[in-house]
């Protein structure tokens, strides 16, 4: 008896893992790498060898000598630098007519560049950006090296308005960890196209830290592997990043500002391109992309944007993309009165004296919404409501506007000041000149001074008087293009509760619960039952009644 | 008599059927966690060290979905806590009878990640796989059950305790060696 059971034991549980491994391998993947991509792979060809040119044989001081060498070959390449957001970190939104670009923004990161200058510039095409004094027009102020740099050495350091460290300095400061003197000849004599490492010198640290910001940036696309992005993957098509975002006199495609949520002129030609922005799926796809056997999928085209399914989720590489950022918290200290900095489970910082609380996420499900390319930002001087949440940002669009598609965002929360009296939110100094700067919020943990200091370059008026209120900032998702067996299944959307659940004004069959059209498809089936048993039954009753 | 044959073979199939449908989800637990997964796994893993004198050692930490990855597919992350106990693994390995149980050795707790986002946390029905060979492996598997439902609180008034990576045979390995318990 004992044997028995024993048995039936094993033959359950056998039974249970045959299930299990074939569930398993319903897993495994169906594509095979790209190969057509490997030539793209390799390295274009340049005409021009720079380790050559004699207006680079020699040392220089700084940075903006180097600017000046170049210009002697590139000679409009300045003035072209001066007329992009690159340069000029501001942008006009033609529809909402708002003022944007980093200089005029706030957002729930760091808040705003306006009084940190200083360290933010560390991410600015230039050099020397430390107050408003900066004189916007000097073409040796444009910084060539971070976005032509070849040799992955050149580093422009938080703090050092925009320059990278002439001479050997701790980094970070304190830490017994020093970095060499920066070798301005060797990196100017390997200038060359712009890569996904010089792009994601800062668009991959957005916000402070890599994979902070954007959610689908981050590190792991240096060398990314096919599953993480099919257009990057290192091993296949290998795309950097202006491969999308073509530029033209240094104006880059594409804008976080402004984005192109619907693209319905299909694939954009050579020669054919009308202001149209090269860096949509379609441009190169299309609007109809699947193929006859997947024809049903085109349906979704004229509402569904391609991120949507194509994206699953974001923050796939290695480092998680921060989720929250509560400043409210910050400033606690230590039994020593020193900075105080918590470690999550995952080894990550979760919380931290200079910034607050922070929780991460990765493999995030987006969140999906109507989006048209507009976008309402909320300014310095906006009136907010402390008790409500406040959207720093917002997505415009709907289901009844023609130009508007369904979008996968990260949506970003956090706690940041507000101005109590005024009403508005509130940026305050974070660091600028290390621990002598007695306003910086870093320096001194006193929210008053650094609220201030911070106000008091904005011009907008600050009461004196500061509490926290929740804020969420939206961002598109559109890089880490999963390979087509990842993207979204049918039922991950069309299930009650799936994908698109919080998205308004949608009917999805599978998703949503009609009752009048339940009950009329019921009713036919009910009636087409009925029909069948009268039918059925006078057939045997007529049989019967001749036999 | 033909009702009776066609009751008992109604019975059975009814019997068959339902055991072929419900056994996989008896024989596992699925439990939501409020924390993401990483932070589960780690607060499995203090909740296993914390019950070593009932001889539980942590064997070690797999991510499965690294493998899938690096073969170019995505799935949601998964991970693997391996923990066993030579108090309940040494009378199973002594007995000729009930040896082949080590290919459950060591205890697999599965933390991961739904397409709603919320982390899940996955255990074998110790109790009830137990009750499948017998008495003896009935009475140490129930043991096992009370213990693994301890694996498994979530205290949220605790701190973050960091994530123990790979194991006493190195990150990934199968574990062994007298530390990994089993």
């Amino acid at each position: 008896m004992k044997t028995t059971r024993f048995h039936w034991g094993l033959l359950l549980l056998v039974g249970g893992l045959c299930l299990s491994t074939t569930g398993y391998a319903a897993l495994q993947p169906t594509d095979t790498p790209a190969t057509i991509g490997k030539e793209s792979a390799r390295k274009a060809p340049s005409t021009a060898d720079h380790t050559k040119f004699k207006e680079l044989q020699r040392s220089f001081k700084d940075g903006p000598a180097v600017t000046e060498a170049c210009l002697q070959c590139h000679t409009e390449a300045a003035k072209q630098v001066h007329s992009t957001k690159h340069w000029t970190w501001e942008y006009l939104n033609p529809a909402t007519t708002q003022k944007l670009g980093k200089k005029n923004v706030i957002n729930n990161f760091c808040t705003s560049v306006s009084s940190n200058q200083t360290f933010c510039s560390a991410c600015h095409v230039g050099y020397g950006w430390s107050d408003d004094s900066f004189d916007f027009s000097k073409e040796s102020s444009v910084d060539c090296l971070v976005c032509h740099d070849t040799t992955g050495k050149y580093k422009k350091i938080p703090g050092l308005s925009g320059h990278p460290n002439y001479d050997r300095i701790e980094l970070p400061p304190l830490s017994g960890k020093f970095r060499e003197a920066t070798d301005l000849q060797a990196i100017a004599r390997n200038v060359g196209k712009t890569s996904r490492e010089t792009c994601g010198t800062c668009h991959f640290y957005g916000g402070g830290g890599d994979a902070v910001k954007h959610g689908d940036l981050d590190s792991s696309l240096k060398t990314p592997k096919r599953y993480l992005d099919v257009h990057m993957d290192a091993d296949g098509l290998n795309f950097s990043c202006g491969e999308c975002h073509l530029s033209d006199a240094h104006q880059v495609a594409g804008s976080r500002y402004a984005p192109t949520a619907s693209d319905k002129d299909g694939i954009l030609m050579r020669g054919k391109d009308h202001g149209r922005n090269p860096a949509t799926c379609q441009s190169c796809h299309g609007s109809t992309p699947h193929p006859a056997q997947h024809a049903k999928l085109n349906d979704h085209t004229d509402k569904v944007a391609c991120q949507t399914c194509h994206i699953p989720e974001y923050a796939r590489g290695a480092p998680s993309t921060k989720m929250t950022w509560d400043w409210s918290t910050a400033g606690r200290l230590d039994e020593n009165g020193k900075r105080l900095q918590i470690m999550n489970s995952a080894g990550m910082v979760a919380y931290d004296s200079k910034k607050g609380d922070f929780t991460y996420d990765r493999y995030v499900i987006p969140e999906y919404v109507w989006f048209n390319g507009n976008i309402k930002y909320t300014l310095f001087g906006d009136k907010v409501d402390g008790s409500e949440m406040v959207k720093i940002n917002e997505f415009m669009g709907g289901p009844d506007d023609p130009d508007s598609l369904i979008w996968p965002v990260k949506v970003f929360r956090g706690k940041q000041p507000y101005d109590v009296e005024h009403q508005t939110l509130a940026v305050f100094h974070t660091a600028d000149k290390g621990d002598k700067d007695e306003a910086a919020f870093w320096s001194n943990y006193d929210w008053e001074k650094a609220l201030e200091a911070g106000m008091a370059t904005t011009g907008v008026p600050y009461s004196g008087k500061h509490d926290f209120v929740a804020t969420e900032m939206s961002w598109p998702i559109t890089h880490m293009v999963a390979p087509k067996g990842d993207a979204l299944s049918c039922e991950q959307c069309h299930k009650e509760n799936g994908r698109l659940k919080d998205v308004k004004g949608i009917y999805m069959p599978g998703a949503n619960n009609t009752p009048l059209l339940d009950t009329l498809g019921f009713g036919i089936a009910l009636l087409t039952l009925i029909g069948v048993l009268i039918h059925g039954g006078i057939r045997v009753y007529s049989a019967r009644k001749e036999g | 008599m033909f009702k009776i044959i066609g009751g008992t073979i109604a019975g059975v199939i009814l019997t068959a059927a339902l055991t072929f449908f419900m056994a996989g989800s008896l024989m596992f637990n699925e439990h939501e966690s409020p924390f993401g997964v990483e932070e589960t796994a780690a607060r499995i893993q203090a909740n296993i060290q914390a019950l070593s004198d009932r001889g539980w050692s942590l064997s070690a930490l797999r991510d499965p979905s690294k493998a899938v990855a690096e073969d170019g597919t995505n799935v949601l992350p998964v991970l693997l806590v391996e923990t066993c106990s030579t108090k309940y693994s040494a009378p199973l390995l002594k007995d000729d009878e009930t040896r082949i149980l080590s290919i459950l050795m060591p205890c697999t707790i599965a933390i991961y990640k739904k397409d709603d986002g919320k982390t899940y946390i996955g255990t074998m029905n110790s109790g009830l796989m137990g009750k499948l060979f017998g008495a003896k492996v009935a009475s140490i598997m129930e043991e096992i059950a009370k213990d693994q439902a301890q694996f498994i609180v979530m205290d949220p008034t605790k701190p973050a305790p960091p994530l123990i990576k790979g194991g006493p045979g190195g990150s990934g390995s199968s574990g062994g060696g007298s530390t990994s318990g089993c």
